[in-house]
């Protein structure tokens, strides 16, 4: 029985573009274009005077094919009933492993690093792809063990399914992006409904797993972690032990964000930001340009911005009736929350300089189409979760059913 | 309705609380959101300005300009010193990331040690926003090229226009002129010196140094606005240099020229004549109207152009190796000598001024003084007979004097010693030089200080002999001889010498003009004076005066007298002072070789050479001259 043929109703068959147009999330939409173009402006300004830039705008203009590229993605998936995608989980894991290998084996090498497969048109930093095929995976997974909550075995097997592709993220290395997809799991565990006693004894073995790798194995001459991101951790504790450039960097970014104090030194007016003190200002470090020249306001509206996604983000994930789209909802939701706040607490001093990204901010493409195709899976529950598009019962619909 | 959810209740295999589990994550979310706020409340609202103001020490640089000095001239307008533009390499310490890299660096390129430049860097760091020289005038080809060329290696080294001290004439009067360099940390302390920074460049001799303040300009300043690689984007403010005053002197380029050349020659004929540890000497002219200083000069000499950019380690051991017969002394007011017999003339007028004797006195020489078995000779076996005032002088007789002596000492008081302090001696002239010595006049208190044993603290008639003949104790320099010769030409007047005539600005208006300051005055009668001058006189223009061969058919008449010290275990040290025309000084020349035998064929040919210069009488080669005295 449902609630429709109650009353009386049936969904009118085929496909029809004005109620996806109402029903679409608009206020989530809008909110990630205000990002993006916030950070276009921001990219715009940090970078314009550049003059090894062939043009101005080369930054805004690259920023912008991934804007493109990101939007085209947005709509193809929030046209795609999310449920369908649960099928696909496999493939989508395969897909994570295989792409996050490839890069490990063919990718390009920057700076000691090797995150990006170089592709035709663009270098994908394939571990931000990663991000959401894994996502989707995982949503699967959770949901198709439903059934299996009590099962401390079964918990395990989550972590792990996660854990593998997160490993492949964590040794090209990318420490930072490899802790987003622990940080996604530990979120969509919550959600699924982990038992409060597994999820202690999963703390407590994240706890001595983090004791080990940096307390007891570099003693035994095992570093797992390469030594610039063991600077970065104990320059972060103590930044009067810095060599290298880590608490320079982290000191010149919070000159940059505390000499904006209330409005900031005005648009392309920041000092540290154009006389090249802050490093990585159109990358890692763009919130700071932020907050140096349009001050605590500027900085107040960006995470504002911030705020309205992740609320639109957990509200989708409570309006879906699906377990499938709650997860995925929340996942996204995670996401955001925790690259902001890492990304931005870097910028002011209160989290460790890694190298995430601020979502739809940052430049870089492959992190801004990904966040797109993020924002069209929110679409996606959003959309299928008020109504069916197609009209009748979506066939093969095994988690949770959206009808019957 | 059509947007209406599917269905109110989730399916059974949901766990019933997923909603408080979003819930969790929204309060997560909530509460780091509010954490990253209260962050940027505290850093951008509550310690905005201090970090606006580490924003600016970021890009803000304040340089200095320097004020170029003051250029000095002599009374002619001929430059003796000027300026030019040189290149210097310092270091901005708050722009370096690997010290020891870039000393080592750096030290390689410009060929001085790293411990050289890592001092001075850590001087530096003091005041990291500054620039801190490392090293004045550096070629611009190849090292300043190189330097720039490959700026990127070197973080924080700066390259920047510099004033750089010019001598047209290089070793041309340098004791008068004195050298520039970097102020010291101990002159950083004093009152003078007080708004001044490190690094500056300020006087350390000569009139470079007494004329300092005027001389040195302000130096003006500039705000920069740089990048992260410390490279200049753009002026924010500028405060334009004062350039320093100019300084003229009293010296004239001629005369001063002349009396180098006539003291190196003198130290060469000494040579030439056997005394070979003749090395060195030292010629002051001065105007006796007026106390200018004509010529100044003290010998052996250097290149004050050693100095610019700093001296080298091995140009200073060499110019302080004993060999060198130590160059960097100014003879002429730091050298202490016995007077000998250049003294007699201030002798007898105290002689004279106290009624000990008349100008017409008379002793008899038979060429030796006793006092109990105590023997003195004279310089001439068998003496010079009966003599009075004007002869003892001219012929230089010892007898006449060592009969004063004994006759000073005989009466109540110092009285020698005072008149002989009121012709300047024991006390400095007040030149407007540093470093003068006040030389020594000896007496009882003075023997008692410095006696070790009893009879050593005892003033005797002996210690009174030797002083009437300028020898003993006495300690006098070149300059004060000068000072006191210049008294009896002009009738009495101790005048205070000085090489500064007038302070002028950069385009050429007189700022301060120097009024020639007299000091003390000597009370002679007119007879009296007249005697002395008569004996002076009769030194050059009586056959057997002792300075007669050396001024034999001198246009000009010329008084004067001659002087050879003993100073053992060294030879002679040859005197001669002289001033000119004898009837209406205008010039006084006092000139000294070291260990040069004997003043009439040593020093006073130097003299003549002076006058020659002063009254532009053509040389007519080079004097020769018998010995007399």
């Amino acid at each position: 029985m449902n609630v429709l043929q109650k009353a009386g109703q049936r969904p009118a068959a085929g496909f029809s573009l004005a109620r996806y147009l109402r029903n679409l999330d608009w206020v989530l939409l809008l909110a990630a274009l205000a990002l993006t173009g916030f950070g276009m402006a921001m990219v715009y300004s940090a970078t314009h005077a550049d003059p090894d830039l062939p043009v101005a705008t080369y930054y805004v203009r690259s920023q912008a094919f991934g804007l493109a590229l990101g939007f085209g993605a947005m709509v193809v998936i929030s046209l795609i009933p999310f449920t369908s995608l649960a099928r696909w989980r496999h493939y989508f894991y395969g897909f994570s492993l295989v792409l996050l290998a490839a890069t490990l084996v063919v990718g390009s090498e920057r700076m000691g690093a090797r995150r990006w497969l170089v592709l035709p048109f663009f270098a994908l930093q394939s571990s931000e792809l990663a991000k959401v095929t894994v996502l989707l995976a995982f949503a699967g997974f959770l949901a198709e063990g439903v059934e299996l909550r009590d099962r401390f075995r079964f918990v395990v097997s989550a972590v792990l399914y996660v854990a593998l592709p997160a490993g492949l993220v964590f040794v090209e290395p990318d420490l930072g992006t490899a802790l987003v997809f622990l940080v996604m799991m530990a979120a969509m565990l919550l959600v699924w409904g982990i038992r409060w006693t597994h999820a202690a004894a999963l703390a407590m073995a994240a706890f001595v797993a983090v004791a080990v790798v940096l307390r007891v194995l570099p003693d035994l001459g095992i570093s797992l972690l390469q030594p610039y991101q063991i600077q970065r951790l104990l320059v972060f504790i103590d930044p009067e032990r810095d060599t290298s450039g880590a608490a320079y960097q982290l000191a010149q970014s919070k000159i940059a964000v505390g000499s904006g104090m209330f409005t900031g030194k005005g648009y392309m007016q920041g000092t540290q930001t154009h006389l090249n003190f802050l490093p990585a200002h159109h990358t890692d470090f763009i919130f700071s340009v932020v907050g140096e020249e349009l001050g605590f306001v500027g900085a107040m509206v960006l995470l504002g911005l911030f705020m309205i996604v992740v609320w639109r983000a957990l509200r989708i994930a409570g309006l879906s009736r699906n377990l499938y789209g709650t997860l995925i909802a929340a996942a996204v939701g995670s996401i955001i929350i925790f690259q902001v706040f890492v990304n931005v607490g870097m910028t002011i001093g209160i989290m460790p300089v890694t190298g995430i990204p601020l979502p739809f901010v940052s430049f870089g493409s492959s992190s801004l189409v990904v966040f797109f195709m993020a924002v069209g899976l929110l679409q996606s529950v959003h959309v299928h979760s008020r109504t069916a598009l197609y009209g009748g019962r979506l066939k093969g619909e095994p988690y949770g059913q959206i009808d019957t | 309705m059509y947007l209406e959810p599917v269905r109110k209740k989730r399916p059974p295999g949901d766990d019933p609380s997923i909603g408080m589990r979003l819930g969790l994550l929204a309060v997560a979310a909530v509460l780091l959101f509010s954490v990253l706020g209260f962050r940027l409340w505290f850093l951008q609202i509550l310690s905005g300005d201090r970090f606006v103001e580490l924003a600016n020490n970021n890009r803000l640089r304040t340089v200095s300009i320097e004020a170029p000095r003051g250029v000095i001239y002599d009374r002619n307008g001929k430059v003796l010193v000027k300026n030019r533009a040189g290149l210097s390499v310092g270091i901005l310490p708050m722009d370096v990331q690997d010290e020891a890299e870039v000393v080592s660096r750096l030290a390689r390129v410009l060929q001085i040690p790293e411990e050289d430049i890592a001092k001075k860097l850590a001087k530096g760091k003091l005041d990291p926003y500054v620039v801190t020289t490392i090293k004045e005038d550096v070629p611009e080809n190849p090292v300043v090229a190189y330097l720039e060329e490959h700026s990127l290696e070197f973080p924080g080294v700066r390259v920047e226009k510099s004033y750089l001290r010019d001598y047209p004439r290089r070793s041309f009067a340098t004791h008068l002129l004195g050298y520039v360099g970097e102020i010291s940390d101990d002159d950083l302390q004093k009152e003078q010196f007080r708004a001044l920074k490190a690094g500056t460049h300020v006087g350390k001799d000569g009139v470079e140094a007494t004329y300092d303040s005027s001389l040195r300009g302000k130096d003006g300043s500039r705000t920069v606005e740089v990048d992260a690689m410390g490279r200049p984007k753009r002026v924010r403010d500028q405060v334009d240099p004062l350039p320093g005053n100019n300084l003229v002197l009293t010296i004239d380029s001629d005369i001063q020229d002349a009396a180098e050349r006539a003291v190196r020659e003198g130290v060469e004929r000494a040579r030439n004549s056997g005394f070979k540890n003749a090395a060195a000497g030292a010629v002051v002219a001065l105007d006796p109207r007026n106390g200018e200083i004509l010529a100044l000069t003290s010998y052996p000499d250097y290149d004050l152009s050693k100095w610019v950019g700093g001296m080298k380690t091995e140009d200073y051991a060499a110019l302080t190796a004993p060999e060198a017969h130590n160059p960097l002394f100014n003879r002429a007011i730091k050298g202490l000598y016995p007077a000998a017999s250049t003294f007699k003339p201030f002798v007898a007028a105290t002689a004279l001024k106290t009624d000990l004797i008349s100008w017409d006195t008379k002793f008899f020489d038979d060429g030796t003084f006793r006092i109990g078995r105590q023997v003195w000779k004279d310089w001439k076996p068998g003496g010079h007979g009966e003599v009075n005032l004007v002869q003892a002088l001219g012929e230089s007789c010892d007898v006449y004097f060592y009969n004063l002596g004994k006759q000073f000492y005989d009466q109540k008081g110092a009285v020698l010693q005072a008149g002989l302090r009121e012709f300047g001696f024991g006390r400095a002239t007040g030149i407007d030089l540093p470093g003068e010595e006040k030389g020594r006049v000896p007496d009882k208190d003075w023997k008692k200080a410095v006696g070790k044993t009893d009879v050593d603290k005892l003033w005797k008639t002996g210690d009174e002999v030797n002083l009437s003949i300028g020898q003993g104790d006495l300690l006098v320099t070149p300059l004060q001889l000068a000072v006191a010769f210049a008294a009896i030409a002009n009738g009495g007047d101790v005048l205070v010498p000085r090489v500064g005539m007038q302070i002028t600005d950069a385009s050429g208006n007189v700022i301060k003009r120097f009024e020639p300051e007299k000091r003390g005055h000597v009370q002679l009668n007119p007879e009296d004076l007249d005697a002395v001058r008569r004996g002076l006189r009769y030194v050059t223009a009586e056959p057997g005066g002792t300075a007669y061969a050396a001024f034999k058919g001198f246009p000009v008449p010329v008084a004067g007298k001659t002087g050879t010290a003993e100073k053992r275990p060294d030879d002679d040290y040859a005197w001669f002072m002289g001033y000119a025309p004898a009837d209406n000084p205008e010039i006084v020349v006092v000139a000294l070789v070291e260990q040069g035998g004997h003043g009439s064929s040593v020093a006073a040919p130097v003299v003549r050479r002076v006058l020659e210069s002063y009254f532009h009488i053509a040389v007519k080669g080079p004097s020769v001259i018998s010995v007399t005295e």
